[in-house]
């Protein structure tokens, strides 16, 4: 892990929702991540992983059950609505559905002119002219600044999205499926802009998507989410290039790929994802592993290091190499 | 009887807004189905490719006005039936699954009951023979105690679940000769979609159903589609084997959306 100059480190985060009975939702358990400054690290898992609460956990949308957020080394989780706003210059988030993200009584102008008068303290005319530039980053003229979303395209509105959480020149930006809801042609210059606008800010991103190729494209590290834990991380091109985990595996050659002669040879997990109310101390993939043993139904797995900053919760692949 | 199952023939038609302003979406659409074969229609929204598959179940929206053209089943012009004559082909001869299967059932009735209800509608007999048809079918698809999952309530599957549900209606409960997919497999979790396409090829393949699969996906085109049908702004710009579509695009808008959806390069 990379635990030098992380802008963002997250410890231990838990979240769990009551439901009917006295019982539990475990809907994150136990993740730790760092970013650091001008990476992506990618958060990839399937509906129910728990990536989006870890997202909103961070940033406080909702408030953890257990565990730590640090930006800068300074834990935000204790802190009161005031000061939390001001972590609020460092730290920003674009979400999945622009259309439900951007007040539709609001146009550009006013959408991109509140975070710069809730967060910095402008003259009116350097806000205009901020509002100004912002819309032409992400790719927009001036003539979209009096429109409503309702006017804009899917692929504008992101923009639109993207110019909110740039416009207090935050380090670091979760980005929640930002492109999950465009069409393919769209996707790809939406990335192309969130990849321009990393370079130039030198903006982290966390970005969290189901999308292995949208991942595989922009991520420096990835970490792979099942069920509320993490179960392999590390760098991009050795997470798909050897992945290691039974998990990351079933989830890698499942994906489709839009090439002829392409045979994936699938690993296959049994059944459907288990539930996550109450769950055993087991490996949260057990009853649907290939590779199952049964000490996997005994105790929850730990991330192990295989080296190269590669780590995966599977007792069963990495005791068979020697741990570096 | 081989050659083509069902041809779409210079289908043009345009959207009348509440004002009578007509708004061309349709641009004389030709394409065929082959007979046993598995054809994908791609484009991306707004292509119009769901459009022309509700017409050919005569279930477009009311505000849709045809212009021009022909959708021949079987050398029959749908357009030209009646409702009494389309309701005879609809189920028993062309039958459609949509993307969301969990809106597509009735969230008051037990998956089974559905199931059976549609089986006694085509084939007839008592009830309990058409359970046992409904509980057989869902073992078809490959859904796990198919007797318990009769008995249970759409909201008690998940989507995978209800999207098997519902190819085991439209596939094996109707036994179509022609099967429509319109994004069966859209919003689903990889793992799972990855699951559907191998049972709707299966289906194709092994059953010999002429299948039509209308998606946004290049990804899942390749490896499953025989044919391929490219759609944009209401044209059909381009037609032509999944080999031919992947490896030597004609088109620029085919050649754009392969560049779009392939962000990287295919691990070997």
């Amino acid at each position: 892990m990379t635990a030098d100059g992380a802008i963002l480190q997250v410890r231990g985060l838990r979240k769990n929702f009551p439901v009917d009975g006295g019982r539990h939702l475990v809907a994150v358990d136990g993740v730790s991540l760092d970013v650091a400054a001008g990476e992506t690290l990618a958060l990839v898992g399937e509906s129910g992983s728990g990536k989006s609460t870890v997202a909103r956990c961070i940033v406080r949308l909702i408030e953890p059950s257990g565990g730590d957020v640090a930006i800068d080394g300074k834990s935000i989780l204790s802190l009161q609505p005031r000061p939390l706003a001001g972590v609020y210059r460092r730290i920003q988030m674009v979400f999945q559905d622009p259309n439900a993200s951007l007040n539709p009584r609001m146009n550009v102008r006013q959408v991109l002119d509140e975070p710069l008068r809730l967060h910095l303290d402008l003259p009116r005319a350097a806000r205009t002219a901020r509002v100004r530039e912002l819309v032409e980053m992400v790719g927009l003229g001036a003539v979209h600044l009096e429109r409503y979303p309702h006017e804009l395209s899917g692929g504008q509105r992101q923009r639109v999205g993207i110019a909110r959480a740039i416009a207090v020149s935050p380090d670091i930006v979760i980005l929640d499926e930002p492109t999950s809801s465009l069409d393919v042609s769209v996707r790809g210059q939406i990335l192309d802009l969130l990849l321009d606008l990393q370079k130039r800010l030198n903006l982290a991103y966390l970005f969290i998507s189901h999308d292995l190729q949208v991942v595989q494209h922009v991520a420096d590290r990835v970490a792979v989410m099942y069920l509320g834990g993490i179960v392999e991380t590390g760098p991009t091109e050795s997470v798909f290039g050897a992945p290691r985990h039974p998990y990351t595996r079933a989830l890698l050659s499942a994906a489709p790929v839009a090439q002829w002669g392409v045979t994936r040879t699938r690993l296959r997990l049994s059944g459907e994802i288990t539930s996550p109310i109450d769950p055993p101390d087991a490996c949260r993939l057990v009853g649907r592993c290939p590779l199952a043993q049964p000490a996997c139904a005994t105790a929850k797995p730990a991330l192990i290091e295989i080296g190269d900053d590669h780590a995966v919760a599977c007792p069963v692949v990495t005791e068979r190499i020697p741990t570096c | 009887m081989s050659g083509e199952l069902l041809e779409i023939e210079n289908y043009s038609g345009a959207f009348r807004s509440p004002t009578g302003e007509l708004t061309p979406v349709l641009h004389e659409v030709s394409y065929r189905l082959k007979t046993g074969a598995l054809t994908a229609v791609v484009g991306e929204t707004g292509s119009g490719k769901s459009l022309v598959a509700l017409s050919v179940l005569g279930i477009q929206p009311p505000s849709f006005v045809r212009r021009s053209g022909r959708i021949l089943f079987r050398g029959v012009d749908l357009l030209g039936l009646d409702e009494k004559a389309m309701r005879k082909i609809r189920g028993a001869q062309i039958s459609m699954v949509f993307q969301d299967a969990r809106a597509a059932l009735n969230p008051v009735f037990t998956v089974g009951r559905q199931l059976a209800d549609v089986y006694q509608l085509q084939h007839g007999g008592g009830r309990s023979a058409a359970m046992k048809q409904a509980i057989e079918a869902l073992r078809r698809v490959s859904i796990p105690e198919p007797a318990r999952r009769a008995r249970q309530y759409p909201h008690e599957f998940s989507g995978g679940m209800a999207q098997r549900a519902m190819i085991a209606m439209a596939a094996l409960i109707c036994e179509p000769s022609l099967l429509i997919l319109d994004e069966p497999t859209t919003g689903l979790d990889v793992t799972i979609q990855s699951d559907i396409m191998e049972l709707i090829t299966d289906l194709c393949r092994v059953g010999g159903l002429t299948t039509c699969l209308i998606t946004h996906d290049l990804g899942i085109v390749a490896e499953t589609c025989d044919e391929v049908v490219v759609m944009n702004a209401g044209r059909v710009v381009e037609t032509g084997s999944s080999q031919a579509i992947f490896t030597q695009p004609q088109d620029p808008y085919t050649r754009r959306l392969l560049a779009a959806s392939q962000l990287v390069e295919a691990a070997a």
